[in-house]
């Protein structure tokens, strides 16, 4: 028997149910648009998993890179939830650097 | 020697959440029987478990354990989604016999998906929501 997969998948669903956290309270803070750089972060840690060579290291650092990536494309769905007053709305959001230019990007969604 | 496992980790990841946020939404719109569905994602998802503890190559014992999680999240989902639909968070389908229920029985049921539009940075009553979506 090999439990590396399953354990793997555990972990998995444990960083996935972080993510449903941190895309609500980073909406709700920091706003839709620092999403250019949650998913630059994202693609680091994935690149970054290519030179770890102990295979648990490898793997998470791939899968918490692949969720940050995901996450950024719920942010704006998770806007919009809270101007329809699903999700607390908050309005003195942290603006990111380079905001101005960032809005005239179109923010992910799949 | 570069090591690809994570690469595979976290593709494995990103498409098993991408087939599960899509999938979800649409069996649970077209599903006159939600129990079915439901019950298929659960089974795969042990399936891929099963595989992911007797496979001993690596990257696959990886691949099916990750995506074993994601569809069984899946199936807790389509409950979940259901939910969303009887409280007007997801839209109903009138063509599906299940959602013609909630239309006539829940007031908050809608056909309108509250969330196919751009934010405006402020929040909005519902009546003022529904003029923000282009006449269709």
């Amino acid at each position: 028997m090999n439990t590396f997969g399953f354990l793997l998948g555990l972990a998995t669903l444990f960083i996935i149910g972080l993510g449903f956290i941190w895309v609500i309270r980073g909406e709700r803070y920091f706003g839709l648009l620092w999403w250019p750089y949650i998913l630059g972060l994202g693609f680091v840690l994935i690149v970054l998993s290519l030179f770890l060579h102990n295979d648990w290291g490898s793997a998470l650092s791939g899968i918490t890179g692949a969720s940050l990536v995901w996450g950024t494309t719920e942010f704006k769905e998770q806007a919009v939830r809270t101007e329809l007053g699903w999700y607390p709305f908050y309005a003195k959001k942290i603006q990111p650097p380079f905001a101005s230019i960032i809005k005239k990007w179109k923010a992910p969604h799949l | 020697m570069m090591n690809t496992l994570g690469l595979i980790a976290g593709l494995s990841t990103f498409l098993g959440i991408w087939l599960g946020h899509v999938g979800v939404r649409k069996i649970e719109h077209a599903a006159p029987k939600l129990w079915l569905p439901v019950l298929l994602a659960l089974l795969l998802g042990l399936i891929c478990e099963y595989l992911s503890l007797q496979i001993e190559t690596i990257w696959l014992s990886t691949v099916f354990g990750i995506l074993g999680v994601t569809l069984l999240w899946d199936g807790l989902e389509l409950m979940r989604q259901e939910m969303r639909v009887k409280k007007g968070h997801a839209p109903a389908n009138p063509s599906n016999p299940r959602h013609i229920n909630f239309i006539l029985e829940i007031p908050a049921a809608t056909v309108q998906d509250f969330l196919d539009r751009d934010p405006i940075g402020q929040p909005v009553s519902p009546d003022k929501a529904l003029q923000l979506f282009p006449e269709r």
